[in-house]
């Protein structure tokens, strides 16, 4: 929030680069809508589509895992701690990270049955992605403002963050795990055992 | 003229949460040679978290005993129609401090839209329930205290968690307490005190209950989904008045990790959890 001292600012970028190697390309603004685009159209034909609730789940599942970028998402959100795990705790981070965001993401889209969505007013670049501004409107509810940041990662363009109402899902995920992390005593591994607690939550409630 | 009993409270709310605060002791520093630690004990801004988190606690015994039941049942009495109607209405009232923020932070073209709406909505729109000026071209806007003092270079201060009140900070808070006092409502009583007084009060309750029923779905996605709730919502305020002080339609086009005070600023921001 407050414009901290430079020197700070300057190692904590050099931090982050460390952290996070150049995966991230600058990526082209109307490419970025358009991949924003296609996916929401897939999104919303799975979302209103006919089958039962599970097999819409799972076709949703689908398009988030070709469309995201999950590594690079899960890697940015562990930021520091990422150094601090061994080997073995960023796989098992990794594979659980990639289940609770695509669970939550699908449940929480699961629920927007009637969804309709549009490419909003502005499309703006940034320093190395595209934030592609959509509106998506469902039956009953007011229409709710949502921006994608897009990314191109690997020669793709990718999603790196969704943020809805100008709360970034990767910066208070970032926060929740760093709390989670630092109330345990710094240790990695409680996080991998509360996010183990929530996948079991969450494909129990799933039913199945 | 009589002033009401709530701009009294706001400032002796703001000393109580303090001086708690104060005695209830701070969270503990991570230590000085850990950089990265430090870091992000600074960028998390919430030294006295131990003390917020037991309001927070003391927060959530309220609000699952009270304010989410009487938000669920706000929304399953009334149709969705009557709700907008009643948050359309609870918004125009609003108007007048919105106009005043505006016109402090010398955004004049808002402060034009936020007098349109007013005028339009209290006549044409029936006493503020039908928002007929969005048709108009003139779509709504938020704008508080808190916001003009940050725009006048005021800091936020540590994280506050307020019972009731939710996540704030002391410059929103004092903001929030300027907002009643500076609300002509507050002070006109149309030659019926008592009777101000009760209206004060019910607008005061139904905002409350009005809010909450806006909050259903992203409060209990946040409670389902997140594995410190407390952490969530300390990073998603932050975010969200970052981007309600710069004024800025979407996302705020920060790096990915910089958040700053919202305002236009060249100078290098540290990350922000």
């Amino acid at each position: 929030m407050i414009a901290r001292r430079t020197l700070l600012a300057a190692g904590a970028a050099l931090a982050m680069a460390r952290a996070f190697p150049a995966s991230a390309q600058p990526v082209d603004t109307a490419r970025a809508a358009a991949f924003i685009q296609a996916t929401g159209q897939e999104l919303v034909a799975a979302i209103n589509g006919r089958g039962a609730v599970a097999q819409r789940r799972d076709q949703v599942a689908a398009i988030l895992r070709r469309a995201v970028d999950v590594e690079g998402v899960g890697r940015f959100i562990l930021g520091r701690y990422l150094r601090q795990a061994t080997p073995d705790e960023q796989a098992q981070y990794m594979r659980l990270f990639e289940e609770v965001l695509i669970r939550n993401l699908s449940a929480r889209f699961g629920e927007y049955q009637g969804v309709r969505f549009s490419l909003g007013r502005s499309q703006q670049r940034t320093e190395d992605d595209a934030l592609v501004n959509t509106v998506v409107e469902r039956p009953n509810a007011a229409p709710v403002s949502l921006d994608w940041r897009v990314s191109e990662v690997g020669g793709q363009p990718r999603i790196v963050d969704l943020i809805a109402e100008g709360t970034s899902l990767r910066l208070t995920t970032r926060s929740e795990y760093a709390s989670v992390i630092g109330r345990n005593g710094g240790r990695v591994s409680a996080l991998l055992d509360a996010m183990r607690q929530q996948v079991a939550q969450l494909s129990s409630r799933e039913g199945g | 003229m009589r002033p009401s009993l709530l701009p009294r409270l706001a400032p002796a709310a703001l000393a109580l949460v303090l001086t708690g605060a104060a005695l209830s002791g701070c969270a503990t520093r991570p230590p000085a040679d850990d950089r990265e630690a430090q870091e992000e004990f600074r960028a998390t801004n919430d030294p006295i978290e131990p003390w917020n988190r037991a309001m927070y606690d003391v927060h959530q015994a309220i609000d699952t005993a009270v304010l989410r039941p009487v938000a669920v049942g706000y929304r399953a009495v009334l149709p969705q129609p009557v709700r907008t109607g009643i948050s359309n209405f609870l918004s125009n009232l609003r108007s007048p401090v919105v106009a005043m923020n505006d016109a402090l932070q010398g955004e004049t073209q808002r402060f034009g839209e936020t007098l349109g709406r007013f005028l339009l909505n209290s006549t044409l729109g029936v006493g503020g329930f039908i928002d007929v000026a969005r048709d108009f071209g003139l779509p709504p806007h938020t704008e508080d205290f808190g916001q003009t003092f940050a725009v006048a270079g005021v800091e936020e201060g540590p994280y506050l968690f307020i019972p009731i009140l939710g996540p704030s900070n002391p410059r929103d808070l004092l903001g929030f307490g300027v907002g009643i006092a500076a609300d002509p409502l507050t002070w006109l009583t149309f030659g019926h005190p008592d009777a101000m007084d009760i209206a004060n009060y019910a607008r005061a309750g139904v905002t409350v209950v009005s809010t909450r029923e806006g909050l259903l779905d992203a409060l209990d996605d946040v409670q389902r989904s997140s594995l410190d709730p407390y952490a969530t919502l300390r990073s998603a305020y932050r975010q969200q008045r970052a981007r309600e002080i710069a004024n800025t339609p979407g996302a705020t086009p920060a790096a990915p990790q910089g958040l700053g005070t919202g305002l236009p600023d060249s100078t290098p921001r540290s990350p922000q959890p």
